[in-house]
């Protein structure tokens, strides 16, 4: 079953790209995989885990060393991308900061620096609030901010990044104004939301799950545009799959989801790219991978060639829109 | 020789200049304090005052005993006996650093412990040369191959196939 | 009495040959990590994570943990022999461990170090024992004000302790803020002091400073004094271990607070370094003959090492019961706990108690495997130093240097490294004070960010560090640690006075 789903997806990519099987690019050095996160953060663990992948598959020739690089929220990594201009043995794991951070800091690189290659899943983001707190629902929870401006506090990670970015969405949609207290990244908002210093965050499924099963907080909706795949019960015989999607529950924002993304130097052969994207598929279908993504509640979901451009593109002015509003573009 | 008096005003100066750079920097952010606290800058720009300041002084009080002619600031900071230790010492550490950026970690570390061995240590050939190799195995054997940690390399790894 | 229960039940799962292999493997690998500065364990773990995944939890938290604790000592052997910490909490143990080395008292440095830092970890492994469920109860009522006052705490007992000119004091401890400021700001979300620097985007690492300031400046010392190590005629004999054991009693003091210290920094988030600086600082100040401390006083080794890994194994409760990591190295175990499909959190205790206690019981049985093993390295580690200056002089800067790259493999780290040396060097002979420096690197960010979060909370009021008893009492602690040397100047004055006009 596995080997036809791999040849199939190998054919379908081949015929993508326009070669032919003799023509396979393959690498000839050892691979550096570049982490736009310090050790242990959330795009650390995604790269190590398709290293491991990788390795155990054995679905490269060539052996895999992991670097990371997260300073500057990950600016540090694509900088050090940019560097390796046209060494297709460099693939930078990252996120939507990819695109994102040259827009709010003055960095080194310009996101034309970088190689489009692939997204392997999307993380969502869910509205939490404190386990015994008195909403029912997101409406709820809503109104009662609307009702106190400035009075409510929501946390997340540092500031200008995807939550801040989320809570402006938010806010735009339905007139609730909170403060907004930036944490070092979300296990810190998850645990401070827990003890009831703030009133709700944003977090990833995988950063507040913790928390939930000990019912210290409960998820109101999340920012998808279907429900999440229904897994097992966590709290209170209640499991992703039951979670309302934001817009049923009364916030009009359709989605807000974080992609899980690859890219390389700029100036690298074509042929590099899709042999990198065919490698990352193949990863995407194993048994681990699956099993990752279940335990995340991560959306499996994985984009290359132009379905990964477009869903940049459109990602990408999504939350330009709300930097320019907020005037933290750069200049 | 160089007395302690010139090496604390150098030093302070040195401190002076920095503390100055980080106000300079910090000015981009804002060092007031708004509805949210202090704004970026605030917190590295007195920082930077406050090194700027106490390195004025340290300016003032070396001056001022200077001039009431403390001992301790006549004495030697480093004279040509013990500065040419230290140069004997530095540079081939600088060196090893040039070499590392240039033909990388390993051929660096073989050079900078032959040269370190044979000519300022007096010990033979085979020794240096031994120590040199068996460091180097042991760094690429551990760090390279065990840990998959990759040190700088230069033009010669590749013609070695490493 | 659950939890002994529980305990019970843990030791019958670490308990097994395969176990303590591993725990053995981890704690060699983890020496020799811990040895090679800027290769810290933070480094080690995450490099072996992907080794785990194929592992089961239990098996895979036992090596990674082992590797931990064999890091967190060979850290304090570079500290004791070459004045190079081999990790940031061991900076504080080359204050008197390398004096002491450089007197010959290598052998006696290196098992009081790795004694109290046995015993300060099997205390953190009992307090994770005992109080678990109350621990991570309290950890729950810390928010932004409560850190700021935990590093505040620090600083106060730090500051005024050395006999320093303040001015320079000042300018040390300021650099080291500083420097911390740079790069990233996470309040903010911009860009800080890196001057359009790209090589200044993650900051000015804090091992880099250190291998500079202490190890290359160290050398620079020593090479222009013209010294060889003077440790070279120190006999090496195992009977020493022995007697320096027997004297470990004759510090239960020293050991029981730096134990409290330890214990309370790491289940509040001030971590190992933080832990290790404030207990010398303590064991310092209510020391009888304080004027011994740097110049190679044993409690000054003690001190420090205990409280290092007690809040090293401490730290873990608020990982395992929190998700909170209390150190770096924790937050890349954390990151492991969830791809093996563990959610650090409350009910983890009651989820899987197998992995809960059976890491709980390997802690026991990895810090005595650790202990073993490093006791028996003390004879080969010390007889390093007899080997000639010439020879380990180069080689010792050739690791710095190593060091200083594999840290995070940038290039600019090694010029970096240079810098901070020759900075060591003068800052040493015109005395001015490392270790502020050293301290408002590693804990200036954390205090900035905890302040600018607190404000945001209270926007902009400060009363909020008095808001409620916990933050209270911790401040009123810091400003009396941060004041007691000027009212005990005073009232040392005072009596000064007073004995004068009798006469």
């Amino acid at each position: 079953m596995k080997t036809i789903a791999i040849s199939a997806a190998l054919a379908g990519a081949l015929t993508l790209g326009g070669f032919s099987a003799a023509q396979a690019w393959e690498p000839t050095k050892p691979v550096e995989f570049v982490v736009t996160s310090g050790a242990g953060g959330g795009t650390d663990n995604f790269a190590r885990l398709v290293q491991s992948i990788i390795t155990k598959h054995k679905l490269m020739e060539q052996p895999i060393v992991v670097v990371n690089k997260g300073g500057g929220s990950g600016a540090e990594g694509y900088v050090y991308g940019k560097g390796a201009k046209g060494d297709p043995t460099h693939l930078i794991f990252g996120t939507n900061n990819a695109y994102l951070l040259p827009y709010v800091a003055k960095l080194g690189y310009k996101f034309t620096d970088l190689t489009p290659v692939a997204a392997m899943a999307l993380d969502e983001f869910l509205l939490w609030v404190k386990g015994d707190a008195p909403y029912a629902d997101a409406k709820a929870y809503i109104e009662a901010v609307k009702a106190k401006p400035m009075g409510f506090k929501m946390g997340g990670s540092q500031s200008k990044d995807t939550d801040q970015t989320l809570t402006s969405m938010i806010q735009d949609a339905t007139g609730a104004k909170w403060i907004y207290v930036p944490f070092q990244g979300g296990s810190a908002a998850a645990v401070q939301l827990a003890g009831g210093h703030i009133d709700s965050n944003t977090n990833n499924p995988n950063e507040n799950i913790g928390q939930w099963k000990a019912g210290q907080v409960k998820p109101l909706c999340v920012f998808a545009p279907e429900h999440l795949a229904k897994g097992d019960p966590i709290h209170d015989g209640k499991g992703w799959g039951d979670i309302p999607t934001c817009k049923s529950a009364g916030i009009p924002i359709e989605s807000f989801r974080m992609p899980r993304t690859v890219w390389m130097p700029a100036d690298v052969p074509a042929d590099a790219v899709t042999y990198y994207a065919n490698v990352l598929e193949k990863v995407s279908q194993t048994p681990e991978w699956k099993e990752f993504i279940k335990r995340t509640a991560q959306t499996g979901k994985f984009m290359k060639g132009k379905e990964f451009t477009d869903f940049v593109a459109k990602d990408d002015a999504a939350n330009k829109k709300v930097f320019e509003e907020e005037g933290w573009v750069v200049k | 020789m160089i007395t302690r008096f010139w090496a604390e005003i150098g030093t302070a100066i040195l401190t002076l200049v920095f503390g100055l750079v980080i106000v300079k920097g910090s000015l981009e952010f804002g060092i007031g304090w708004d509805s949210s606290g202090p704004q970026p800058g605030a917190f590295p720009f007195y920082v930077g005052a406050l090194v700027a300041a106490a390195s004025l002084g340290t300016l003032a009080l070396t001056l001022g005993k200077q001039l009431a002619g403390s001992p301790v600031l006549a004495e030697s900071f480093i004279d040509a006996e013990r500065g040419r230790r230290v140069l004997a010492f530095l540079l081939p550490l600088a060196a090893f650093v040039v070499l590392s950026v240039t033909l990388g970690m390993y051929v660096a570390t073989i050079l900078y412990l032959v040269f370190a061995m044979r000519f300022q240590g007096g010990y033979g050939w085979l020794a240096s040369l031994a120590t040199a190799f068996l460091t180097v195995a042991f760094l690429y054997l551990s760090l390279e191959k065990f840990f998959q940690i990759g040190l700088l390399k230069g033009p010669l790894e590749p013609l070695l196939g490493l | 009495m659950d939890n002994i229960a529980n305990l019970m039940h843990g030791f019958e799962v670490a308990l097994t040959a395969h176990h303590i292999m591993l725990m053995i493997a981890g704690v060699l690998l983890g020496v020799l990590v811990g040895v090679l500065p800027g290769l810290g364990a933070p480094n080690g773990v995450s490099l072996l994570l992907p080794l785990t995944f194929s592992m089961d939890p239990v098996s895979a938290i036992i090596l990674l943990a082992s590797l931990y604790w064999g890091a967190l000592f060979g850290g304090s052997t570079t500290s004791i022999l070459f004045n190079i910490p081999g990790e940031p909490s061991s900076v504080a143990t080359t204050f008197d461990g390398h004096p002491m080395a450089k007197q010959g008292r290598a052998t006696e440095a290196l098992s009081f170090a790795f004694l109290s830092a046995g015993f300060g970890a099997l205390c953190g492994v009992i307090l994770i024992t005992l109080l678990s469920g109350w621990v991570a109860s309290f950890a729950l009522r810390f928010s932004s004000p409560e850190y700021f006052a935990v590093y505040f705490m620090t600083f106060a007992s730090f500051i005024g302790l050395g006999g320093a000119s303040p001015l320079k004091t000042i300018v040390s401890m300021g650099i080291g803020f500083a420097l911390a400021t740079v790069g990233m700001d996470s309040v903010s979300g911009n860009v800080r002091l890196t001057f359009e620097f790209d090589v200044l985007l993650a900051g000015v690492s804090f091992l880099i400073a250190v291998i500079g300031l202490f190890g290359i400046g160290e050398l620079l010392l020593t090479m222009e004094e013209g010294l060889k190590f003077e440790g070279v005629a120190a006999k090496v004999r195992i009977g020493d271990v022995l007697r320096t054991a027997a004297k470990m009693p004759r510090y239960w003091l020293a050991l029981l607070r730096s134990s409290l210290i330890g214990i309370w920094m790491g289940i509040t988030p001030g971590g190992p370094t933080a832990a290790s600086f404030m207990s010398y600082a303590m064991a310092k100040r209510s020391s009888r003959n304080p004027a011994k401390f740097g110049k190679g006083e044993p409690e000054g080794v003690i001190a420090p090492e205990t409280a290092d890994h007690a809040a090293g194994s401490s730290a873990m409760l608020p990982m395992l019961a929190l998700g909170i990591p209390g150190s770096a190295t924790a937050a890349v175990m954390m990151g492991g706990l969830m791809i093996w499909g563990l959610n650090p959190g409350p009910t983890l205790f009651t989820d899987r108690p197998d992995f809960v206690w059976g890491l709980i019981a390997s802690m026991y049985l990895g810090n005595i495997v650790a202990v073993v093993i490093v006791l028996a390295t003390v004879p080969l580690f010390a007889s390093i130093l007899r080997i000639p200056f010439s020879i380990i002089g180069p080689l010792i800067v050739v690791i710095c240097f190593i060091g200083a790259f594999t840290a995070a493999n940038r290039e600019f780290d090694i010029w970096l490294a240079l810098i901070f040396g020759l900075v060591g060097y003068v800052f040493k002979k015109l005395d001015y004070p490392i270790a502020p420096l050293v301290l408002a690197m590693v804990i200036g960010d954390k205090a900035e960010d905890a302040f600018r979060q607190s404000m945001i909370f209270s926007q902009g009021s400060l009363s909020i560090f008095w808001s409620n008893a916990l933050v209270g009492t911790l401040m009123a602690i810091g400003l009396v640690l941060l004041f007691m040397p000027v009212i005990g100047a005073g009232i040392r004055r005072l009596r000064g006075l007073g004995q004068a006009r009798t006469v």
